[in-house]
């Protein structure tokens, strides 16, 4: 029988076990794989190596460019969907009738596996035989087809599309939460002291909104700077490397450079970037909170 | 009514735990009385698969089959995941592309030293497949197809732009689709499949660059003669920069299209010339499929040698086989020996493919044989597609790190393509990967 002082230890054990087997676990073993030689096709050289991987990473070919690649895709990304989540919350927040229907369909993408959302949005973008590009034709908007993901820019741009109806409609919803606490009083005692709706905004809406704004953000950004299935899906890093963002860099360098090596590294790398990212937006959360 | 006491409640958890840890049974393994193999291919004629399987397991009731599929895209990162993670692979389906690689991993196995009876078959093939099955002097498998990169051009569109002949260099290429472009025939004459993703785009570009003349890229140290200036590859390059850029006679899908993409654009009629395995032709020529079916035909590659890539998918044998022992070792052989090689007399699985998909063959002799020339002459020209055929050569530079460095080189093409870079730097970059390379791997 089990001690009374034991009994906790030995009830969470199991599920700590769990966590150090699938989080703990490949931690430890991709810093072991970041500090020894790991190229698949050269098994017997495994010696300790150091930080020599790591340098190599951060000074080879590809690093800078997928960091900006990031960068870029990251600032679209988070920017648009903050937005389109805002503009959405603020929507249901005031629709009465169907909107617990709606509140489904916008809910509805975020349900969907992002590989087959991907997959999707592949085909709506199709050059050849999409449906984005039947529709445009159609209405009179382009008179040929375009070839969406053959250039670096729109390339991203589709990909960011794809992303925001992802992920969107949870910061739609995080933000309906938020909404929805705020006292009426507070709209009624603005409108007496003669504010328009714009200003019941600035001045009502968005102070509340501040912490949650602040977490949709810092949620966002890690998924943006994250992101790998869209990619893989969606466009393989091409056309020119435009959408290999650093997920999809690490990920080369482990199946298609097959050196384990170089691959955790960068994970650790990436990893690293998003704790910083994170310790950033707290610390701003709280400078507002104080 | 059972209580749970705390004990009961952590026996419970760990058990749970240890049937979470400890995942499925082996799947691999021998049955009672038999073997089972793990096969996985990529997907294509997924139910000709099957029904093979099903032929042979009846010709060898001891071995069992089970069968997995990746689409051709990702299969190489998905047998990578496989090999690493050991999950039971015993036979599978391999390209030229991947032998060194796979082989230096130690993730296949050689066959020829085991199973000496795979070398009668050797001189049946044709000189480019020999080589692309053999890696430091041994044999990692037998045949699934073997085919040639052709190029295809619809006759319709000639005709009404007043071409009676198909282009015999890039340069009568470009002019050709220039005509066709400005008679409004075609707003992009040519597609080709250069998507970032599609492993089948390197094979494309190094078709056009061996039709022409001095088409290497490497020579026989392994050096990248593709940096010279003047080089075929250059001059490849800059065409294509050309024609998608300056000239527009390039369909700029053709950087996110593979192979199955391009096929679409010529199958509609929205463009006219592509390069293709040869057993695409069969697709375009298909009324079942197109009302284009009939007006495509195959033109030797544009360029002044008309040389082409020709390239091998075969089956092979994972190392994890040997461990098995002598009985699953019997078994693969068997598996490889039926698909690959003959069966009473004749190639039948390969023949099978042959006639009812067009796949190409490794054996020289079948291009003789009766079903198939009058299978293949549905759909081509036979004896064209046989003089391309024997102007085909194997990849150059197939090492182990081919494949890293063909990845990287999709990617630098598609920035001379877009004009991002010089197609002199493209290639400076491709060159300076490949020495880093190989100066790694010694």
């Amino acid at each position: 029988m089990i001690s009374e002082r034991s009994y906790p230890y030995a009830t969470v054990l199991p599920v700590m076990l769990v966590v150090a087997l699938f989080t703990v676990y490949p931690l430890l073993h991709s810093v072991y794989l970041s500090l020894h030689e790991n190229v698949l096709t050269r098994p017997l050289d495994n010696d300790f190596v150091g930080l020599q991987n790591f340098r190599e990473v951060v000074t080879g070919y590809y690093f800078w460019r997928s960091l900006w690649s990031t960068a870029v895709f990251a600032v679209m990304a988070v920017a648009a969907v903050t937005l389109y989540g805002l503009g959405v919350a603020l929507l249901l927040n005031q629709v009465v009738l169907g909107s617990a229907l709606l509140k489904v369909v916008v809910l509805l993408p975020w349900a969907i596996p992002a590989v087959i959302s991907g997959i999707i949005w592949r085909w709506i973008f199709d050059g050849d035989y999409g449906v984005l590009n039947g529709l445009l034709l159609v209405t009179g908007i382009v008179d040929r087809y375009v070839p969406w993901m053959s250039q670096p820019f729109s390339a991203r741009l589709c990909m960011t599309v794809a992303h925001v109806w992802k992920q969107g409609p949870l910061a739609a919803v995080f933000l309906l939460a938020a909404l929805q606490v705020i006292p009426a009083e507070l709209y009624d005692a603005a409108r007496i002291d003669g504010a328009g709706r714009w200003h019941g905004f600035r001045f009502v809406t968005l102070p509340y909104l501040k912490a949650t704004l602040a977490l949709v953000l810092i949620y966002e950004t890690i998924v943006a700077v994250a992101t790998f299935d869209l990619v893989y899906v969606m466009t393989g890093g091409g056309p020119a490397d435009a959408t290999a963002i650093i997920g999809w860099y690490a990920y080369t360098e482990i199946f298609r450079f097959l050196n384990l090596g170089h691959g955790a590294a960068l994970a650790i790398i990436l990893g690293g970037l998003l704790l910083g990212l994170v310790l950033v937006y707290l610390r701003a959360l709280r400078a507002e909170e104080a | 009514m059972l209580t749970m006491t705390p004990a009961r409640w952590l026996l419970v958890l760990s058990l749970a735990l240890s049937l979470l840890v400890a995942g499925p049974p082996p799947a691999a393994h021998a049955q009672a009385g038999g073997v089972t193999l793990n096969l996985v291919s990529w997907s294509y004629g997924v139910e000709i698969v099957r029904d093979n399987l099903g032929k042979f397991q009846q010709r060898y009731p001891g071995v069992s089959v089970n069968y997995s599929d990746f689409s051709w895209a990702t299969y190489h990162d998905a047998m990578v995941a496989r090999f690493v993670s050991k999950t039971p692979t015993d036979v599978l389906y391999s390209s030229d592309h991947w032998l060194q690689e796979w082989a230096a991993a130690g993730w296949i196995i050689p066959i020829d030293e085991s199973f000496p009876q795979v070398r009668p078959y050797l001189s049946e093939y044709s000189p480019f497949v020999r080589e692309a099955l053999t890696y430091k002097g041994r044999i990692y498998g037998t045949p699934y197809y073997a085919d040639t990169f052709i190029f295809v051009y619809n006759t319709d569109h000639l005709q009404r732009a007043g071409f009676t002949a198909p282009p015999a260099t890039l340069d009568e290429l470009t002019k050709q689709a220039e005509a066709i472009k400005a008679k409004g025939i075609a707003e992009f004459p040519i597609v080709l499949g250069w998507g970032q993703q599609d492993p089948f785009s390197i094979e494309s570009f190094t078709a056009l660059v061996f039709a022409q003349r001095n088409g290497l890229l490497f020579d026989k140290d392994l050096n990248p003669v593709f940096r010279a200036p003047g080089s075929a590859a250059e001059k490849v390059v800059t065409w294509a920069a050309d024609a998608l850029g300056s000239k527009k006679i390039l369909s700029p899908t053709s950087l996110q299209a593979a192979n199955v993409d391009q096929i679409r654009a010529l199958q509609s009629g929205a463009a006219t010339f592509g390069i293709i395995p040869s057993y695409s032709l069969a697709v375009l020529n298909d009324p079942g499929q197109t009302q284009q079916a009939g007006k495509f035909k195959i033109g030797l590659m544009p360029g002044e040698s008309r040389a082409t890539v020709g390239f091998i998918r075969f089956y092979a044998i994972s190392s994890q086989v040997p461990r098995r022992g002598k009985e699953a070792m019997t078994a693969a052989w068997n598996f490889l020996d039926y698909f690959g090689g003959k069966t009473d007399g004749e190639y039948r699985i390969t023949k099978r493919w042959s006639l009812e998909k067009g796949l190409g063959f490794a054996q020289t002799a079948l291009f003789a044989d009766k079903d198939i020339r009058a299978a293949f002459g549905k759909w081509a020209d036979v004896d064209m597609l046989q003089k391309q055929a024997q102007l085909a050569r194997a990849k150059e530079g197939m090492t182990p790190y081919y494949g890293t460095w063909d990845v990287f080189s999709r990617a630098e093409l598609h920035k001379a393509y877009l004009g991002q870079q010089k197609p002199v730097e493209t290639l400076a970059n491709m060159a300076k990967k490949w020495e880093e390379l190989k100066a790694k791997a010694k």
